[in-house]
Formats: C-alpha cells, sequence, structure tokens
C-alpha cells in the first residue's frame, strides 16, 4: 500500500488534472454534487456522500446525442482527456459498475449481443475511479443490505483510506495498479498506517446498524404481483421524481427533440417511472396510469426485473432517496413490507 | 391534546362520518413526520401531531386523479391552518365537494422546515430533535446543540396569519382567530427593494439548482391537473432540460398558475431536494394579488377567486402604461 502525506494531496491532484479531467465533490449551494474541478481548493472536504449522485459524471441529465441542420447531421466528437472520480464512495463506484452492465455491454450475457451505447464508453472505457472508505457512514446507509460495507473495495480503480488528513492508497483494479505506479509523490506506508486503517475500518462498520435479510426478495417479489400491499405501501407517494432522480443506479432517459426551421438537436433526458407521461403510449392510453402501478414499476426494476436481466439488485444502499422523498418514503420499509407480507392462501371465490 | 384527536378520529371511523382519516405519524427521519392513512379505529395507534407534521395531506385528496377521493365516499383529513384553506380552496374551485371531506382541524404551533435544522445542525448528521418550550435540542453525531424555536421553523409558519383551521367539522381544543402579523411579507419587501437585474439574478441562481423533478409541483396542494404543461408534448410548451432557460419557465408559469390559490404552506419548499427558494416568488404574487384584488386564498368557501371574477374598478394600470 502507499501513502500520500497531507501535505502532498493537492500537488498529487495537480499531477492528474495535467492528464485527466477530473470529478470531485464540489458546494453547489447547501448541497454537493461531482463536478469537473480545475483546482484542488474546490473539492468539498468533510462531505461523507455528496448530495447528488455521480452518475451524471457519465450519464448527464440532459445529453446532446447530435445537432443537424439542412446540410447534415453532426455528433460532437470532442477530443476530451480520460476521467478521474476522486472521492467517490463504494455505494457510487458500484452504481457506475452496474450503469456499465446497462450501456457498456459489461454485463456478458451468453447469446445476447448487448447494447453498447457509444456516448457512456466514450467517457466511461478509460475513466479511473478513485474509491474513498468511508470512515462516517450515515444512519441512511444501507449498503450493507446488498453485501456491501463502508470499506468494501469492490469496483474500485483505488482504494483510499483517510486516515488524520493523509491518504492511504491501494491499487485494485489492473488500470489502478498502473496508474499508481506512475506516481511521484507517494512513499510506502508503513505497518502503523495500516493498523490506523484497520481500526478506521472496524469502528465504520460497527456504526452501520443491522441489515436486513433480502435473500428472498427477488423470489418474494415475482410472487406479490396481484398483492393488495402494493395500495398500502405506495398510498403516500405522491410521484414526483425526486427519489430517481437523485438515485445512482435510476437510468431510464427520454429522447427529445429540439428543433424548428430546418436546424435542431436530439437531446436524451433522464425520465422517471414516477410521472404519468413516461408510459403513456400515443393512443393516450397509459398502462401505468396511477400511482400504485408505478410504485410497483420502481420497486420490481430495482429488486426483481434488474436482477433477472444483469444479475443484481439496482441498488446499493446509499440511501439519498429516504433523505429527499418529501413524504418518508423510506425504500427500507417498502422492502421490509414486502418481505414481511403474508399471501392469503387462495380462497375459492363466490360465485 | 393528542389522545383527544386519537379519540376524535377513533370515533369518526366507528361512527363511519369518514371511511378513511388521513394523518401523520413519525417518520423514519428525526424531525420528519409521514403521512398515515386510517381506516381501522384502531389504525389511530400511530398517530401524532408535532412540529414535524409539515405535509399538506389535503393534496391527497386530488392527487392521482383523485383516486382518494373517488374511492371513499367521505375522506377525513386532519388539517393545520393552511390546509384547511387548502380544503376551502378545492371547494371553491369545484375540484372536491365540501360535504364529502371531513375537516378535523387542530391547534397549529408552527411546523420545522428541514433546511433549517440542517443548517442549524452545521450539516452534521442529525439524530433526534427534541423541543421544549421554546427551546429546539438537536442531537446527531459529534453534536448536541439547543436553538430557539424561531431558528428553525418554517418562514410560512412564522409569518402565518391563520394559525388554526376557519372551516372545520371538528376542531381539537379552542381554534384561534386571524393573527395579526405586520411582517407576513418581509421578504417580498426586501426582495423588492433590489434593482430588476439583481432580483433577476437572484431568482435565475435559484431556479438553476433545479433537477426537473418536480417534487415542489406533486406536494403542491393547489397543483391538481389532471396533465400538467410541462407533461404535454403535443405540443410541447417547454424544453424538458435542466438548462436555466427550461427551468425558469416551469416555476415561473407555476408562480403564476397558483396565483390567488397558494395558501404558502410551505410544502414545496420543504419538498425541494435541492433547496431552491420558492417561496419568495409565491409570495411576491400572493401580495400583488391582495393589494390588487383584496384577496386571499382559501379563506371563504363562498368568495369567487381572484383570477376568475373581473371588477370594474380593479386597477388597471398594466394596460395604460
Amino acid at each position: 500500500m502507499l501513502k500520500v502525506k497531507k501535505d502532498k494531496i493537492n500537488g498529487l491532484i495537480g499531477e492528474f488534472l495535467k492528464d485527466y479531467l477530473v470529478f470531485a465533490p464540489v458546494k453547489d449551494g447547501s448541497r454537493s454534487k461531482f463536478k469537473k474541478i480545475t483546482d484542488p481548493a474546490e473539492i468539498s472536504t468533510g462531505t461523507v456522500k455528496s448530495e447528488r449522485s455521480p452518475k451524471d459524471v457519465f450519464f448527464p441529465q440532459s445529453e446532446v446525442l447530435f445537432e443537424y441542420d439542412t446540410n447534415g447531421v453532426r455528433i460532437s466528437d470532442n477530443e476530451e482527456k480520460p476521467y478521474l472520480l476522486w472521492g467517490v464512495r463504494n455505494c457510487d463506484t458500484k452504481s457506475i459498475r452496474m450503469l456499465d452492465k446497462v450501456f457498456g455491454n459489461a454485463h456478458q450475457a451468453p447469446d445476447k449481443d448487448m447494447y453498447k451505447d457509444p456516448y457512456w464508453k466514450k467517457k466511461y472505457d478509460t475513466s479511473v475511479i478513485f474509491n474513498f472508505a468511508c470512515t462516517a457512514p450515515l444512519s441512511t446507509c444501507f449498503c450493507n443490505w446488498f453485501g456491501g460495507g463502508p470499506f468494501d473495495e469492490t469496483g474500485s480503480d483505488v482504494f483510499v483510506v483517510e486516515t488524520d488528513g493523509d491518504l492511504i492508497l491501494k491499487g485494485v483494479s489492473e488500470k489502478g495498479k498502473a496508474l499508481l505506479e506512475k506516481l511521484s509523490v507517494t512513499i510506502e506506508a508503513e505497518k502503523k498506517d495500516e493498523e490506523l486503517a484497520e481500526t478506521a475500518k472496524k469502528k465504520a462498520e460497527e456504526m452501520m446498524s443491522k441489515p436486513t435479510d433480502i435473500s428472498n426478495l427477488f423470489e418474494k417479489l415475482s410472487t406479490v404481483w396481484n398483492e393488495p400491499v402494493w395500495q398500502k405501501l405506495a398510498a403516500k407517494c405522491v410521484n414526483c421524481g425526486a427519489c430517481a432522480f437523485i438515485c445512482p443506479t435510476c437510468h431510464c432517459f427520454d429522447v427529445s427533440d429540439e428543433g424548428k426551421n430546418g436546424r435542431g438537436k436530439r437531446v436524451r433526458l433522464w425520465d422517471s417511472c414516477m410521472f404519468p407521461i413516461f408510459t403513456m403510449e400515443a393512443s393516450g392510453h397509459n398502462p401505468r396510469g396511477n400511482s400504485t402501478q408505478r410504485v410497483k414499476q420502481r420497486v420490481m426494476h430495482k429488486f426483481n426485473y434488474f436482477m433477472e436481466n444483469y444479475g443484481s439488485h439496482l441498488c446499493t444502499g446509499c440511501g439519498r432517496c429516504i433523505v429527499v422523498c418529501p413524504v418518508n418514503f423510506d425504500i427500507r420499509e417498502v422492502i421490509k413490507g414486502i418481505l414481511d407480507h403474508k399471501i392469503k392462501e387462495k380462497v375459492q371465490a363466490d360465485v | 391534546m393528542l389522545q383527544e384527536l386519537k379519540d376524535t378520529v377513533k370515533k369518526i371511523l366507528e361512527e363511519k362520518k369518514a371511511d378513511i382519516v388521513i394523518g401523520w405519524k413519525k417518520g423514519t427521519l428525526p424531525g420528519i413526520a409521514t403521512p398515515l392513512f386510517m381506516e381501522y379505529p384502531e389504525d389511530v395507534g400511530e398517530l401524532i401531531f408535532d412540529h414535524t407534521c409539515r405535509n399538506n395531506l389535503t393534496s391527497y385528496l386530488t392527487k392521482d386523479k383523485r383516486k382518494l377521493s373517488k374511492d371513499h365516499a367521505k375522506v377525513g383529513v386532519i388539517v393545520k391552518g393552511c390546509d384547511a384553506r387548502s380544503v376551502v380552496l378545492y371547494a371553491v374551485e369545484n375540484q372536491v365537494k365540501r360535504e364529502n371531506v371531513f375537516i378535523i382541524g387542530v391547534h397549529c404551533e408552527g411546523m420545522y422546515e428541514k433546511k433549517k435544522l440542517r443548517a442549524a445542525a452545521e450539516g452534521k448528521e442529525i439524530f433526534s430533535v427534541k423541543s421544549s418550550g421554546n427551546i429546539v435540542t438537536i442531537k446527531g453525531r459529534d453534536l448536541e446543540k439547543s436553538v430557539p424555536e424561531k431558528e428553525v421553523l418554517s418562514d410560512s409558519c412564522i409569518y402565518c396569519r391563520y394559525p388554526d383551521a376557519r372551516e372545520y367539522d371538528v376542531f381539537i381544543g379552542e381554534p384561534r382567530k386571524e393573527v395579526d402579523v405586520p411582517e407576513e411579507f418581509s421578504s417580498v419587501n426586501e426582495f423588492e427593494k433590489k434593482t430588476a437585474e439583481e432580483r433577476w439574478e437572484y431568482i435565475t441562481e435559484e431556479y438553476s439548482k433545479c433537477i426537473r423533478c418536480y417534487a415542489c409541483r406533486n406536494v403542491c396542494p393547489s397543483c391538481y391537473c389532471n396533465e400538467c404543461f410541462v407533461d404535454q408534448n403535443n405540443p410541447q410548451w417547454i424544453g424538458k432540460t435542466p438548462e436555466t432557460t427550461d427551468s425558469i419557465i416551469f416555476h415561473l408559469i407555476r408562480n403564476i398558475h397558483i396565483a390567488g390559490r397558494c395558501v404558502d404552506c410551505g410544502s414545496c419548499v420543504t419538498a425541494c431536494p435541492v433547496e431552491i427558494d420558492l417561496r419568495i416568488m409565491n409570495k411576491k404574487v400572493e401580495k400583488e394579488i391582495r393589494e390588487r384584488f383584496g384577496y386571499t386564498a382559501g379563506l371563504d368557501i363562498n368568495e369567487k377567486p381572484a383570477m376568475a371574477t373581473f371588477c370594474e374598478h380593479e386597477k388597471q394600470d398594466f394596460i395604460m402604461s
């Protein structure tokens, strides 16, 4: 393991800035989000978890796919440096890896030629993620439900632990290891540093509350489709898109053509299954016309369909949706509500 | 008071005066209650009413194409002063029949604002919020702090003229009449002192934070259109990007659309995940309506809405200039 002394951290980021576009948590008013930085001083320190997830680094809320006019179509093709993400927590690292299953063909399924999204791949394939361990997880964190933890390094390129302001670095992926070898400001970490990191890990893990066993969730969801439990769980949801837009894994999008007088652009925009127009058909029929159906879709997509299609739950337990929901629709309660729901024995219907 | 409220709701459900009653229960986060739908007398066990019952529950009467109102012949709802005004608004605008709603008024001492609690906690995570007298004690990670209540009360509550319901079927305790609040429009008055450029800069900056999640619209009792103009795509009225130019159109049109209809319940302010100052423009419009038409939303069930009437004596200087 390597170490960067606290007074050398800005120098390290300075080195990265030469070869990479560096994205890090930056304060935006009272909240923080991942933004491209040009100076290490912009980074918001002490952020446990940015209020906005880093998904928009690779999958922006609105992205121009191409522009057109009477002379033809143009796809913007700016040669950009590779991306480096600094200060990402493991819930978000895993989310980005999940999105790569959808957009980047990372999910290799037999006999399936999965779609490769060029806009995603251009940014993602050369990127490096510096995953920072969580030394002080929040009470809304529930990554341990999904087998994660504050010091989980799964998915990281470089895993970083902050100890007394110094950074301990560990190369996890081949890409991460190769990058660390090139750095000039690092020194070898001592045994003492590793012990500090181990102590921090124990402390952080103790701060997490006990996980709920969700090993049955996928199967349970496959059996509750017609159950009344959905009405009960969905009653308070007001169908805004706060949870979906703040979520690091939600990735549904809409495509909008914005143009007039012979010129325009096609834009890809975040969308949410909570919105009534999401499934509105040209005939005027809406297969998910009410709130309960839409809540069911969101839960089913996260904990059933995605598992079926890509082999994992589409949630990493970051807890952001719990914090932003205007009616305290707590996804943990929803999961528990589904697991606790008892399906009544089928009785002969009265004729 | 809580016991009296619980007994009242229980009786309402037992006597079938309402098929369902909406109230609040303790939420999973400190300082935030969550809506509770009670159908059976035993459901009242979880009912609470305190400084955390922020949500204007009357919005459920019209949400989801008025599903709740259609599913039940009579819906009971527990209301603060602002919420009661929303029911009046629905009746005035023919959205819900007054006789189909059983209004249970409670004595409101103001609600805590999520954003202000967070600011008081200096960004640290909050574990508990307790109030005693006019002092609020916030405990959190490496944090224990007591602040005067006024520091964490929502602006809508600090400057509230009608804390208790004027329209109700039953009231728990004795309702207060209108409270005199000379500083009601203080934030607007300050805002008006700025130059046009400064005002534009302020609202542009605020609305540029918008992520177009529509949480403000969806919790708003006055936003009940079956199809919102932002959801229409043939024709498409506005761009759907989070660019400032698009977001600002959404917010300004919403401002105009709830002119003379906003009850200043503060739901939108609390709902906004990016903490936009949504109140300033709503309050500005409320002030304009008050000054021009002498109208305040949700006070009188027999009064025609400001935007649905015309009187010859009304100021028409906007035409002359």
